[in-house]
């Protein structure tokens, strides 16, 4: 049955679109999946998934996508029947159980026709929308796809930043119209990892807060994949002579011990007065996450006073209470830090300071940092401010960065997160 | 060849209680002959999906256990280098010549045969799990791309050597570091979640018969409830069932805060999940003191 093939190949092409990375050889894989288990709904839609979906973080679209593509038939949806076209149905429309409605894809035609490139079978697919497509509901669908579709192409594009913001916007109040989880969603987390931080509302900090679940599993995994990375260091004795071995003796190659994890102790800093507060509680969250690759962490807030940091549920609390409106003392914070160095401050301690060094022209006692980084392993400072603006004004990162071992841009949540990595 | 009704009936009968997207994970791996890589949280039953399978397939089960250096000697093949030392002395003391010699100590008989390569020669379909394929290097998930594509591989002195049956293939990850796209490409996809209360339900009511129905109910909802806490190790399916067991020993009768706190030792392992759990135990033991 070549339509379902057709719906099959326009179903992959919406999923690559929506950013799901889908192999030839993965659609092949799902044209036989489907030939396997047969046109039960529940079924086509779980053996598709095994095919084609690799990554559980994707399965929420690939569940939306399916519904949209392969609507499960009247009595399963309970709709109201004139608010819906004459959709395809996979389960109950045409294919009856029992008869094989489609030659199987398995000899050359098929495969071929499944190896267009998906973009260019979809935009055409788009022109000659088959009338299920047209009815009501389905027309709203296939907009908030092309919405979805372009935000995520914007979104790939940091020149265009601006603009996916607007169609995050967009998508946003799409929302509202379509159930579940949906491509236009994940266009939205795309946004707004690049959105800078200066431009962020409490709005934006929720949704960005929302994106951060998978960020700090993607943190986890690269300091995790950074402590495995040894191929160098003490010799493993019992495998290279096992491999020397089977070449009689010969030691050609070495075997090394896999570097045990080193112990990093982290203390951060991070300022929360008004300018930078979304970014520095995101960071902080961000490292509460991955809080077990770290012997210990150590996180404290400022804006004139140290505050010890902690999270309860998602909020920052902090001992004592800071006064969020008064004038930044980086200089005086660092003597405070300086005060508590005892058990805190070790050789194996990296600090990591998020601030934007606006001092208000206080002093801004760089020597004081210059000490804690000979104390401890390494002193890294993030800056969520534009480089272009960095050391202009009352801005004292000029002076810092002499002082610190690394000095990033964090500006969104990308940069911070790949930052904070480079740390590990 | 297996029709997914069978799969369904074998994953019954071996009292393994699943849903839909198991099912037909597992099928489709038969039917297209097709590695299946399952994902999930550690002890949501992994590892158990490769042992049913060996059991409905009625044939044996060859696991590899994946752990950081796994090389090729352990995970394939490696010749038995004492044995063949000890047939080179005494074909000296026979004057066997060399080429005689080396015909023989490089044949079948001094081959120390490893997982994948016992499960490649196998005479028929087998199952073969390949445990925690997180843990191994990368360098060794490179090389299972070949033998999982193709299912052959070539020993120099022996040339190539090629499945009978393919064997029947899962590899389990818990996501300790991200699998490279290749080696997902190349498989079938499953994801097993922990499971839902009433499915945990009847796995207890099934492997723990005497444990009372109701509080089999309400320990069900119990675990299901501090595993939303976002613990640092939230109980798997098996320490659930260690936990019914310990509430049968115990004589538990009523699940109350009291009975909660006394045997939380089984089901959490670390201090800290303990002091949380322990902290809000009234708020979720389902019968108050």
């Amino acid at each position: 049955m070549a339509r379902l093939r057709d719906r099959l190949v326009s179903f992959i092409a919406a999923l690559r679109a929506a950013g799901v990375r889908i192999s030839v050889a993965e659609s092949i894989d799902a044209m036989n999946a489907v030939a396997a288990v047969g046109l039960e709904r529940a079924r086509m839609h779980e053996a598709l998934a095994a095919a084609l979906i690799k990554d559980e973080a994707d399965r929420a679209i690939f569940d939306e996508s399916f519904n949209r593509f392969f609507a499960a038939p009247r009595a399963d949806r309970g709709e109201h029947p004139d608010q819906r076209g004459e959709q395809v149905s996979a389960g109950a429309g045409r294919g009856r159980p029992g008869d094989d409605p489609f030659s199987l894809p398995r000899d050359d035609a098929s495969a071929r026709k499944s190896e267009q490139p998906g973009d260019a079978a979809l935009a055409s697919r788009r022109d000659e929308t088959p009338p299920a497509l047209e009815a009501k509901p389905a027309e709203k669908a296939a907009a908030v796809r092309h919405d979805a579709e372009e935000g995520h192409a914007a979104g790939r594009n940091s020149d265009r930043m601006r603009g996916s913001q607007e169609r995050g916007a967009a998508d946003a109040r799409e929302e509202s119209r379509t159930p579940g989880i949906d491509a236009a969603r994940v266009a939205r987390i795309r946004a707004i990892e690049r959105m800078p931080f200066d431009q962020f509302s409490d709005l934006d900090y929720d949704e960005a807060r929302a994106a951060l679940a998978p960020l700090i599993r993607r943190f986890r995994i690269r300091l995790g994949r950074r402590l495995r990375l040894a191929r160098t260091g003490r010799i493993d004795f019992r495998r290279t002579i096992r491999a020397a071995l089977q070449r009689g003796g010969a030691l050609t190659d070495l075997n090394f011990r896999a570097r045990r994890p080193r112990h990093v102790d982290l203390v951060i800093l991070a300022d929360i007065s008004g300018s930078v507060r979304y970014a520095a509680q995101l960071m902080l969250e961000l490292m509460a996450g991955a809080r077990g690759c770290f012997r210990r962490v150590g996180s404290f807030v400022y804006v004139d006073h140290l505050a010890e940091a902690d999270f309860e549920d998602g909020y920052l609390v902090m001992t004592p209470a800071l006064d969020l409106y008064a004038r930044s003392d980086f200089g005086r914070v660092l003597g405070e830090l300086w005060d508590r160095r005892a058990g805190l401050l070790t050789r194996g301690t990296i600090v990591v300071i998020m601030g934007d060094a606006r001092n208000n022209r206080l002093p801004a006692r760089a020597d004081l940092v210059r000490e804690v980084a000979r104390a401890c392993r390494a002193v890294v400072w993030l800056n969520p401010e534009d480089p272009a603006r960095w050391g202009a004004g009352d801005s004292a990162i000029k002076q810092y960065a002499r002082e610190v071992n690394a000095l990033a841009p964090s500006r969104n949540l990308r940069e911070l997160q790949a930052a904070l990595a480079a740390i590990g | 060849m297996f029709t997914r009704e069978q799969i369904s009936d074998g994953l019954q009968r071996a009292s393994y209680i699943t849903n839909e997207r198991v099912e037909t994970a597992i099928f489709l791996a038969l039917a297209l002959e097709k590695p299946l890589l399952i994902e999930g949280p550690a002890g949501a039953g992994k590892t158990e999906v490769a042992k049913v399978l060996a059991e409905i397939l009625h044939t044996e089960l060859i696991r590899l256990q994946c752990y950081e250096g796994l090389d090729e000697a352990r995970a394939l093949y490696e010749w038995n280098y004492q044995k063949q030392l000890l047939r080179m002395q005494a074909g000296e003391q026979q004057g066997l010549r060399w080429e005689e010699l080396s015909e023989h100590i490089f044949s079948r008989d001094y081959l120390l045969e490893r997982p994948l390569l016992k499960a490649i020669t196998a005479p028929r379909r087998v199952v073969l799990l390949i445990d925690e394929v997180d843990k191994a290097d990368e360098e060794f998930e490179a090389f299972l791309l070949e033998l999982l594509s193709d299912f052959q591989v070539s020993v120099p002195e022996l040339g190539t050597l090629k499945a009978h049956e393919r064997p029947a293939v899962i590899l389990t990850s818990n996501r300790a570091r991200e699998l490279s796209e290749a080696l997902r490409r190349r498989c079938l996809h499953l994801f097993i979640d922990f499971p839902g209360t009433e499915q945990e339900r009847k796995i207890i009511e099934l492997k723990v018969p005497e444990l009372d129905a109701r509080l089999a109910a309400e320990a069900a909802r119990f675990v299901g409830a501090i595993r939303k806490l976002g613990l640092r190790k939230p109980p798997s399916i098996a320490e659930t069932l260690d936990w019914a067991r310990a509430l049968v020993r115990l004589g538990v009768r009523e699940l109350d805060t009291e009975a909660v706190r006394t045997a939380l030792g089984v089901l959490l392992k670390h201090e800290d999940d303990r002091a949380r759990v322990e902290s809000k135990a009234s708020a979720l033991a389902p019968r108050r003191r």
